[in-house]
């Protein structure tokens, strides 16, 4: 045996701890709870010099998949993790990497899909990759997640299938435990042994084709020797569990069994729940009750054998899935358990519980009683476990379906914002002789008459911008609107259920796609009032995003403001993921310290200069472009009103914001809108507007006699401090040139309307 | 069981349940904790938090389980019924969900401000012994922070002898990185463990403020539920998060209002995130205007944003123990029905990276 040493470590920690070890070439990846930590993990150790493995912060996970899948091709060993949403977005990607036969591992740090948007643990992403074509493991300890990394990896190359290591979020993801790992890399590595390469992709002479266009009748064969791959995979297995044993001490098989040999009732589970449940069985066997649980550690290849034969004793079997396959009578694992006894001649009987959705905790009592239902003959073959009721048992839902909504209206808090309410008078928008827009009145103590479209009580961290923001340009819009949040703090902290924060029409969608899918809103809305099927008069449609959204939601923005549906994209910047709790995003200022851009030996904060959104959305030629901050409200409110004149009657506005986070900016939130200014002054965030294509600064820092070097204003923020070191000063001259250069930039297109 | 002597329970875990607000340290608190087990305490140990937890202010839970070296630890679930139980932040002694499972063997630490003699009401459950410490005021003093303290607090009434043990885990986790920080933090630690004093019987019995304990929050029961929820998730009550009460993440200050110097510009209202101001028609030197007519006071998180943007000094910062009844409170103007009761608590969490957040405030952020 090799020598192993003792780490106190979560899921996510030892996950990163054996990427580590095994020294790979390269990591693509995208923030998604709950596995965002193995990124952050290596991200430490790369700043530290512990590794070198070259990291790619992609802009989704589609991408993130995309870079890795490449990588793969071209010969690296490569390295993923994700979750959920981020899993299914790059989904599409999974079948051709299997396809085409490029190992290489992902962790797969299992959480809820959404929506409604939940963050927490079951199993309904993993089963999406059921049919991907990869082996997946399944580990429900830190131990298994450390030795199925490394066994992953080998087993991937010996079958030249990318393999996944799944395990529950947040139970095993985040908790940590005492665990082994081998001293040395140099055990790991040549456990798993050096990477054959089949066809070198990148040997120039002996060029080769990957990706063919391929149908009938060959596309089957293709298949076929992927269904191969996978017997391989089932064969060779038990191989690898052997090595490992002789390396490791711990014994693997694909089925893990407790006290299975007598059982009469056994129940079967998948993850962290099945340890929780061996301390029922203890307890059961305690009382004299012949129980047993049952797990495996492979979800594909599926071993229906070695399933059949430790259950072949029972009287009762009990499948609880922490997923539905919806209308299946069950969740994919008792469907396929359902199978594997039919197939083996079983006659034990099977119920099957769909349990613990959305991450709802499972205590030792709750093995318990599962047992019991199994023994049960009166409990029914399927079932919900653990759902309630509700505490009004009047208005009963049938089938799923309710044809009233609950009569609350007379409960409600706030009487409706009807277009009475908010349409005062105190901003006015109109087109003046030169075909722009002029706004009139907007003072900030008019407009605090509009009541405000959001309610208190949100659970924004105290000094948040976002609510400013998101109110700043409300007030300025009389019309009613209608809100679309993209997902980011913005939304979670406005809308966690039972509550919400929104006294208007509100809808939540994945930031991959926020802007067309209020795309499709604004067009029935304008489609439906055509027909008099709802009332005439205008309503502005506002997107609502962090800077985080428009990086893995630009592409949905580009391609709304291409199309010029009338709408408004309203960008808060807060510079980073702060939802997921700060990794660097495209609008992050270079050289900042983020959790996936630490600072240290060998690494200064974020590599590269900050997005420069507004041009981007300017090249669009949509007809309004502007940029506006809380510390100058009146232009703020300005340029409010003015995208939503243009968002009424021309086309797609896009205005974008400088939002404070104290929390991950680290300063003080009382003094946010000195740093706004400062950021202001310092021509990071230049204020000026593009409108119908002609740009305009409102406010230039060097002739008000403002402007101060970019280092004063990354003094003010925790995330820049460092920056202030003798060590940095080529970052902060490099940002301040890029900072100037695109001033100038924008100065020359003000002086000249060509431009 | 192990190197010290913690009582031996019928379930073999001896259980620890920190509560907390996000910000004080308890996730680090319970890191500690549970590392010193398994590398000093001769145990084997878990810890974790709950999930979904450390935006500022957010309340946040700490569990860790302790067992005999060679006793497996398979249990996932959170701690219900906590051996000790350890309260970070006295707004959270207002929330009955605190107290949770709490039994007659149950050991309590609070951090209280201002020390025993503050005590008023009663602990809603039968505890075995309750001890105080005085953590904010002693961390402030030693430039650590209230989880050193609380940590301190946790190895005395765990029966650790001496901090040697304490003081290493202190030094593996912050030496290294932190070395200027490790001296205070060791000096919050043995203050802690020091200066932990158990409250009197009787004042045990006075501990809670009249105002009382929620004691209805209960966080499995839902009103909503499948039979009654509107389908699809949709929430039809706009503008219900107004029935919070976030006064419990605010970090000891509050914005006063001094009406007579107020010239109603609305800077205030254009800086709040949190829509305490309350602007109505009203009259100003003669002119009909928006005037600022007072404070909610119940969803004001202290930032005290309000406070740098006023240019004539009509919003100061002010101690909140000092003004109980706060002059110009005002709930919401647009309600056109009140709450039938505001429920403390603190911002909606998320998870956020403890990478980041714990360099951050070890160099000194804000606690």
């Amino acid at each position: 045996m090799e020598k192993q040493i003792t780490e106190y470590a979560s899921g996510n920690e030892i996950a990163a701890i054996a990427i580590r070890q095994i020294g790979y070439d390269l990591m693509g990846y995208y923030p998604i709870t709950p596995s965002t930590q193995i990124a952050e993990n290596l991200d430490i150790m790369r700043a530290n010099g512990e590794t070198d493995l070259m990291m790619i912060a992609a802009e989704g996970e589609h991408s993130a998949a995309g870079i890795c899948y490449g990588a793969a091709v071209g010969g690296g060993r490569v390295i993923n993790a994700t979750s959920a949403n981020g899993l299914l977005y790059a989904i599409e990607q999974f079948p051709v990497q299997s396809g085409t036969r490029y190992p290489m591992v992902m962790n797969v740090v299992c959480r809820t899909v959404s929506g409604p948007l939940s963050i927490k643990g079951d199993h309904s992403d993993i089963m999406f990759m059921l049919n991907a074509g990869w082996p997946i493991l399944f580990a429900h300890s830190v131990q298994e997640v450390y030795d199925f990394n490394l066994m992953a990896l080998k087993l991937a190359e010996g079958v030249r299938l990318p393999v996944v290591v799944a395990y529950d979020g947040f139970f095993t993801s985040h908790q940590k435990r005492r665990c082994m790992r081998f001293e040395q890399d140099q055990t790991v590595r040549e456990f798993i042994g050096p990477k054959a390469e089949v066809y070198p992709f990148l040997d120039l002479e002996h060029p080769i084709t990957v990706g063919s266009y391929m149908n009938e009748p060959d596309l089957i064969n293709n298949r076929y020797q992927l269904h191969l791959a996978m017997k391989r995979a089932d064969r060779i297995l038990p191989e690898i569990f052997k090595e490992f044993e002789e390396l490791s001490g711990r014994r693997y098989q694909k089925v893990e069994g407790y006290r299975c040999e007598d059982a009469e009732t056994i129940l079967f589970l998948l993850g962290s729940s099945y340890d929780t449940a061996l301390e029922a069985i203890d307890q059961l066997r305690g009382k004299g009750k012949k129980v047993g649980a049952v797990t495996i550690h492979t979800l594909r290849p599926f071993p229906d054998k070695e399933i059949a034969s430790f259950c072949k004793n029972a009287d009762n079997l009990l499948v609880a899935d922490r997923q539905d396959s919806y209308g299946a009578g069950g969740g994919n694992l008792s469907l396929e358990v359902r199978a594997a006894m039919q197939k083996s001649g079983s006659k034990v009987n099977i119920k099957s519980l769909v349990y613990g959705l959305g991450g709802k905790d499972f205590f030792v009592e709750d093995a318990v009683r599962m047992i019991e239902w199994a023994e049960n003959p009166d409990m029914p073959e399927f079932e919900y476990y653990g759902v309630t009721m509700g505490e009004d048992e009047g208005e009963q839902l049938t089938e799923g379906l309710t044809g009233v909504m609950p009569a609350i209206e007379n409960d409600s808090f706030f009487a409706p914002l009807t277009r009475e309410r908010t349409q005062i008078g105190a901003t006015q928008t109109k087109k003046a002789e030169n075909g722009k827009v002029e706004v009139s009145g907007g003072s900030i103590n008019a407009t605090a008459a509009i009541p405000k479209r959001l309610a208190p009580g949100h659970g924004a961290c105290p000094g948040c911008g976002i609510p400013v923001n998101v109110n700043l340009l409300l007030r300025a819009i009389e019309e009613p609107v209608v809100l679309l949040f993209q997902t980011g703090c913005g939304m979670i902290v406005t809308t966690a259920y039972p509550r919400t924060s929104f006294k208007v029409p509100f809808l939540h969608n994945l930031f991959q796609n926020g802007a067309a899918t209020l795309s499709g809103i604004a067009e029935i809305c304008y489609r439906k009032q055509k027909k008099g099927e709802i009332p005439p008069g205008d309503i502005i449609f506002i997107m609502v995003s962090g800077d985080g959204g428009m990086d893995i939601g630009m592409g949905s923005a580009l391609g709304t403001a291409l199309r010029g549906h009338r709408l408004i994209l309203f960008e808060y910047d807060n510079g980073g993921y702060m939802n997921t709790g700060y990794q660097l995003s495209y609008s992050t200022p270079k050289g900042a310290r983020s959790a996936t851009s630490h600072v240290g030996k060998e690494q200064y904060g974020k590599t590269f200069f900050h997005k420069d959104m507004p041009q981007i959305m300017a090249a669009t030629g949509i007809p309004y472009v502007a940029t506006a901050v809380e510390s100058n409200p009146i232009d703020f409110i300005k340029k409010a009103a003015k995208a939503a004149f243009y968002a009424k009657t021309t086309g797609t506005a896009y205005l974008k914001a400088l939002s404070a986070c104290p929390l991950n900016w680290n300063d003080k939130p009382a003094t946010e809108r000195r740093v706004i200014e400062a950021a202001v002054n310092c021509c990071y965030f230049p204020l000026y507007e593009v409108e119908q294509g002609k740009t305009v600064l409102n406010y230039d820092p060097e002739a008000s006699g403002k402007k101060i070097p970019v280092t004063d204003w990354l003094s003010m923020m925790g995330r820049t401090k460092h920056l202030q070191k003798e060590a940095y000063a080529e970052i902060v001259k490099e940002m301040q040139e890029e900072i100037d250069r695109r001033y100038a930039c924008l100065k020359a297109k003000a002086e000249n309307p060509i431009l | 069981m192990g190197k010290i002597s913690l009582p031996e329970t019928a379930s073999g875990y001896f259980e620890i349940r920190l509560e907390s607000i996000g910000g004080l340290g308890a996730n680090l608190c319970g890191k500690m904790l549970g590392e010193l087990g398994m590398k000093y305490l001769d145990l084997n140990s878990t810890s974790f938090s709950s999930y979904g937890s450390e935006k500022t202010g957010t309340p946040v839970k700490g569990f860790i389980r302790y067992c005999k070296k060679d006793k497996e630890i398979r249990i996932h679930s959170p701690i219900i019924q906590p051996d000790l139980l350890v309260v970070f932040h006295q707004a959270l002694l207002w929330d009955g969900g605190a107290w949770e499972g709490c039994h007659e063997n149950t050991q309590v630490i609070i951090s209280l401000e201002g020390g025993q003699e503050k005590f008023e009401g009663k602990i809603p459950v039968r505890v075995k012994n309750c001890y105080v410490v005085n953590a904010q005021k002693i961390a402030m003093e030693t430039h650590s922070r209230i989880n050193m303290v609380m940590l301190g607090a946790v190895a005395k009434v765990m029966g650790l002898t001496d901090l040697e043990d304490v003081n290493k885990i202190c030094a593996d986790t912050l030496g290294k990185k932190y070395p200027d920080a490790l001296k205070g933090n060791l000096e919050g630690i043995r203050r802690g463990y020091e200066e932990l004093r158990l409250a009197e019987a009787n004042t045990a019995d006075r501990m809670m403020r009249e105002e009382g304990i929620n004691q209805d929050r209960k966080p499995s029961k839902r009103e909503w539920g499948y039979a009654n929820a509107p389908i699809g998730g949709i929430n039809p009550r706009y503008g219900s998060t107004v029935t919070a009460d976030l006064s419990p993440s605010r970090q000891g200050y509050i914005p006063l209002f001094i009406k007579e110097r107020c010239i109603n510009c609305g800077l205030c209202d254009s800086t709040c995130p949190d829509m305490v101001f309350q602007f109505a028609k009203g009259e100003y030197k003669g002119r009909e205007m928006m005037v600022n007519k007072g404070l909610d006071y119940y969803h004001c998180k202290g930032c005290l944003r309000c406070v740098d943007v006023c240019p004539v000094n009509a919003l100061v910062q002010g101690l909140e123990a000092e003004h109980p009844d706060k002059e110009y409170f005002l709930p919401n103007q647009d309600l056109v029905r009140m709450p039938d009761n505001y429920v403390k608590t603190g911002p909606d969490g998320y998870i956020t990276s403890e990478s980041y957040l714990t360099e951050k405030r070890m160099e000194g952020g804000e606690v």
